[in-house]
């Protein structure tokens, strides 16, 4: 008899417990395939990155940033590779151990301790251990590599500039990318840790400089160890690029200005028919080797402030070499006869106010083209209350004031040029005559660049055509192939004078050398013309100007020059000046202006 | 006595076809896995040397005990329980120490584990009192007795210690009482009782484990420090109790008649759970407290108790649909996964094979227990059901456990998964338990 016929009543409670264990089982194993479901379908992706970033171990090897020469082929910049060990910090050992360093202290023969400098690469941060090692160093601790778990050797590029000082502002630095910089810059394609240009060309032609990392890619199994190269990426080395700068004039300019009465300054020379820059020089500059190794601190504090680029960056009043807008003016606009005579008592009564001329000499009987020379305040206060502001205002404009050059070099600033609705907004009092006055002798509220009145002096010396400045000429890739030309787009901006005004515009700069404040600039057989300035700066020092270009004839290079807080600029930025055209025509001379 | 020939026919007419066959391919699976899992540290042959003689031995074990007929069990369960008790008790004299457990019997190459067998031992003698005992099931003296074959088990299974194997003694031992007629609510009040004593200070580890992981002054935190708190524990307990009878009041005026006797049992359960919950504490060390809760959030351990839970569900969850092929699965071969030829054999299973093995595999068990099940139902006498609801019991126990185990669901106790993990006493006794379902299955027209 079997018990399903013999009890039939137990049977079918039986059955019924049975029914429901069999739905408890059907709904634990429910349960188990949906978890599955949920951990392989759903997540699956997720899952799977997950493994692949625990095994796979990425060293990158940077890529070598690219040179730049200067136009007489000087190498300016250029990277080499030095050997650093790292320690990749794997599953549970976030640091190096004891041992590990202990036996990296003996293999190098001196202490290592992990630096603080944790840079990340492909989101893996690494501990630098040593920096500079030598090759023999590398082979010693190949060697110990069973016991030296975790310890890698790899090539970072080092960067090494030459000429430093002199070239420092117009070529720039790199920099490791810092945290708060990465939300712009992760957008281009940066990585933290990556180095990038700071000013100059190495921040302005970035793109082209730094080479594209490689690396390798390794498994590494739970334990941390490399079980196999599974991809190797070559680096790419950055572009060569080829920069405009005379190393020569760069060298003179910086050297002369170093030696100037303050030592701060700047000096911009152009190539007149091109716009190239030959020197760019701010003073003092910095050593941009040294800032790789965090001494920026030092730079940061002095108050010389070596890391402002004077030559794109400072604003300063314009002083005398201003004139030339309110002596364009006067023969474009009024017609004014250059001869006619003025006598200059030394000083000027507007109101109740007295204008003087500089250092309150009387220049006695002038006419427009001397009053240039010997930059007679006198004469253009008449000359300014003749023309008004709205004129003056708009030959300012017309000859690029305000505007940026739009050079290929980063952070240049913009210049100002004052006028009335400004000063109503601003101050919230009218423009006074007063203003006029001191507006046509540059000073008030104008300020420009050290760029800006190197470019328009090159725009005078053109007679009108304007060649925007430009850096760098060319840049090569490591094949050797072209990428990239500097190409002038079709000139917008022309200065439009009459060819009276141009002609005695240039007689009077020539006159300003040759007779006038510029006297100390000339120099036997060439033939240059210019204006001087002396830039008050209340409270502080007079700041000295010149601006210049030669040979007259023919211009060929225009030269702005500004000694901050240097005085009279006929004593102090005349003879920077006339060092550079020495340099630049071939001309040694040892006298150093002559009275 | 039957003849041999006569037996073979018998044996390929009445076999249940599909339970051996998902036990067969289950074991194809296994040496699939255990391969795959051993090859990273050239341990592959070993494995499958070890595996291949424990299936050989279990299968003539399987055989054997098909052959014979289970009903001896019932009449001869005193000797099968002593003999049982023998067993666990020589291990604990002659037996060797592996991994902090005395219980194992080393024999050079192959070891064995005694407390594998003892569990069907184990299952045969309850099943044989239950069936006899039946008529008495809701008498007090019953359960009284019930537990007393269980604790002798328990006592001497504690004193190796094996935590893990006494954990599957529970859910065998409530689903035969749920079968034989207990009434279902003394059934939860041990489950309440059982979940008290071991829910209290697990909870509390979680709390002290968490409490690290949480940072600031948040709801969290002041919940856990107020939990911390032993005087707050016992309010909360005798709130629930005084919760418990005004419940009881409201459905007596409700007119549902509920005999005081519940309420007062389900108070007593809770209480003696929360007092029992203290030497429990003791009894389990820091570690093992870690590691069966952390599956709650590994995160808040991931070096330590959580790292298995975090590998093992990074392994099964990076395989995907397909998984990444035999031996190419990243997490068994790097060695970030850990027992992954014992406890966390599935990972392997679900790596390497991805969705569609690990949902074949868990069809496959799913089959082996259902018809284990159908077996039970068609059985030939009550004794006959209840041994097979007690093998389909266990099987599913460790199942659950265990694949809940490896996909972050279950606390880690280390379990193996049946039929699937490398070893060769669990393979053998697992190989016994399938041989004692056909038994029952073959006589279920026949007695003899």
């Amino acid at each position: 008899m079997v018990w399903q016929k013999k009890d039939k009543f137990t049977y079918e409670t039986f059955l019924a417990k049975h029914k429901v264990i069999l739905v408890f089982f059907i709904f634990l194993f429910v349960c188990l395939s949906l978890r599955l479901f949920y951990l392989q379908i759903i997540n699956g992706n997720k899952y799977k990155n997950i493994s692949y970033q625990q095994r796979t171990h990425n060293t990158k090897e940077c890529a070598k940033r690219g040179a730049i020469y200067s136009a007489d082929n000087q190498l300016l910049a250029e990277s080499e590779y030095s050997y650093v060990v790292v320690y990749y910090p794997h599953h549970g050992n976030p640091k190096p151990s004891v041992q590990i360093l202990s036996e990296l202290s003996t293999v190098l023969k001196k202490e290592v301790k992990p630096s603080c400098s944790v840079f990340s690469k492909y989101g893996r941060k690494v501990i630098v251990l040593e920096k500079n090692l030598t090759l023999d160093d590398i082979f010693k601790i190949q060697e110990k590599k069973s016991k030296l778990k975790g310890v890698s050797v790899i090539r970072e590029p080092k960067r090494i500039y030459h000429f430093s000082k002199e070239t420092s502002h117009v070529v720039g630095y790199i920099s490791q990318i810092q945290v708060n910089e990465m939300e712009s810059l992760s957008e281009l394609g940066y990585k933290l840790g990556d180095y990038v240009g700071r000013g100059g060309i190495e921040q302005y032609y970035d793109k082209y400089l730094q080479g594209e990392d490689g690396g390798w890619q390794s498994e590494v199994n739970s334990r941390g160890d490399k079980i196999g190269i599974t991809n190797y990426i070559p680096p790419e080395a950055g572009n060569t690029v080829y920069s405009t700068i005379d190393l020569k004039l760069q060298q003179v300019a910086y050297n002369a200005l170093k030696n100037s009465e303050t030592g701060k300054g700047a000096v911009v020379v152009l190539d007149v028919k091109t716009g190239a820059v030959k020197a760019l020089v701010s003073c003092p500059g910095f050593n941009s080797n040294k800032i790789l190794n965090r001494k920026i601190g030092k730079y940061i504090k002095d108050n010389k402030l070596p890391l402002f680029n004077r030559a794109l960056q400072a604003l300063y009043p314009p002083g005398s070499i201003f004139k030339f807008v309110a002596f364009a003016a006067a023969i474009d606009f009024l017609n004014t006869d250059p001869y006619e005579s003025m006598e200059c008592k030394g000083k000027f009564e507007l109101g109740d106010r007295v204008y003087v001329c500089y250092h309150k000499i009387a220049h006695g009987t002038t006419n427009l083209i001397s009053a240039m020379a010997g930059s007679c305040n006198v004469y253009f206060y008449k000359l300014s209350l003749k023309l008004g502001i709205k004129n003056l205002e708009g030959y300012t404009k017309k000859f690029l004031f305000g505007r940026k050059t739009d050079i290929d070099l980063p952070n240049e600033k913009q210049g100002f040029v004052p006028n009335p609705e400004w000063k109503k907004l601003k101050f919230k009092i009218p423009w006074l005559q007063g203003d006029t006055l001191i507006f046509t002798i540059g000073q008030g509220a104008v300020n420009v660049t050290p760029l800006q009145m190197a470019y328009i002096t090159a725009a005078i010396a053109n007679k009108g055509v304007v060649h925007k400045p430009y850096v760098v000429d060319k840049i090569y890739d490591l094949k050797g192939n072209e990428i990239y030309r500097y190409k002038e787009l079709p000139n917008k901006n022309e200065i439009k004078l009459s060819s009276k005004t141009w002609e005695l515009l240039h007689k009077s700069l020539l006159e300003v050398v040759e007779k006038g404040t510029g006297k100390r600039c000339k120099i036997q057989g060439i033939k240059i013309s210019g204006k001087t300035g002396t830039a008050q700066n209340p409270p502080k020092e007079d700041h000295a100007w010149f601006i210049s270009y030669a040979p007259s004839d023919n211009p060929e290079i225009a030269i702005a020059v500004i000694v901050e807080h240097g005085g009279g600029g006929g004593l102090n930025a005349v003879p920077i000046a006339r060092k550079i055209y020495e340099t630049y025509f071939g001309i040694s001379s040892n006298v150093q202006g002559k009275q | 006595m039957i003849q041999e020939k006569s037996f073979l026919k018998r044996l390929a007419s009445g076999i249940d076809m599909w339970l051996i066959m998902a036990v067969f391919i289950l074991l194809l699976i296994s040496f699939c896995a255990v391969y795959s899992a051993g090859f990273a540290y050239n341990l592959s042959s070993r494995y499958i040397f070890v595996q291949s003689i424990a299936s050989s031995i279990g299968l003539v074990f399987l055989l054997f005990l098909a052959s014979f007929n289970y009903q001896y069990y019932k009449h001869f369960r005193k000797t099968v329980y002593v003999l049982s008790l023998i067993l666990l008790m020589a291990v604990l004299v002659f037996g060797s120490f592996k991994r902090g457990t005395k219980g194992w019997f080393d024999f050079g190459f192959i070891s064995f584990q005694p407390v594998e067998i003892a569990k069907i031992m184990f299952i045969l003698v309850l099943a044989a009192f239950l069936d006899a005992k039946a008529k008495f099931s809701k008498n007090l003296s019953f359960l009284i007795q019930v537990f007393a074959i269980l604790m002798d088990h328990l006592v001497l299974i504690m004193m190796q210690p094996d935590f893990s194997s006494t954990l599957s003694y529970f859910p065998i031992t409530l689903v035969l009482l749920f079968v034989v007629g207990v009434n279902p609510f003394y059934l939860f009040c041990m489950v309440i009782f059982g979940s008290f004593s071991v829910g209290i200070p697990l909870l509390d580890t979680f709390i002290n484990l968490q409490q690290k992981f949480i940072q600031d002054g948040t709801f969290l935190l002041k919940l856990a420090t107020f939990l911390k708190n032993d005087k707050n524990i016992i309010c909360i307990i005798l709130s629930v109790l005084i919760f418990i009878m005004s419940v009881w009041r409201l459905l007596c005026k409700l007119k549902i008649e509920i005999p005081i006797l519940y309420p007062i049992i389900l108070c007593l359960s809770i209480t003696f759970g929360a007092l029992a919950s203290i030497p429990v504490e003791k009894s389990l060390k820091d570690y093992q407290r870690k590691r069966l809760i952390v599956f709650l959030n590994p995160n808040i351990d991931p070096r330590g108790a959580g790292y298995n839970i975090i590998q093992s569900k990074i392994a099964i969850g990076s395989g995907g649909v397909f998984g990444k092929g035999l031996k190419k699965g990243t997490q068994t071969q790097l060695g970030f996964l850990p027992e992954q030829h014992t406890d966390f054999i599935f990972s392997v299973v679900g790596e390497e094979g991805g969705w569609v093995m690990s949902q074949v595999t868990l069809i496959l068990y799913f089959i082996f227990i259902w018809r284990a099940l159908i077996i039970a139902k068609v059985s030939r006498d009550r004794y006959g059901s209840l041994v097979a609801i007690g093998i389909a019991t266990m099987f599913t126990f460790y199942v659950v456990i265990n694949i809940g185990m490896v996909m972050g669901m279950m606390p880690v106790t280390g379990m193996p998964l049946p039929l699937l993990s490398y070893g060769g006493s669990s393979l053998l006794s697992c190989l016994c338990a399938i041989g004692i379902l056909c038994s029952i299955s073959l006589r279920k027209h026949i007695y003899y």
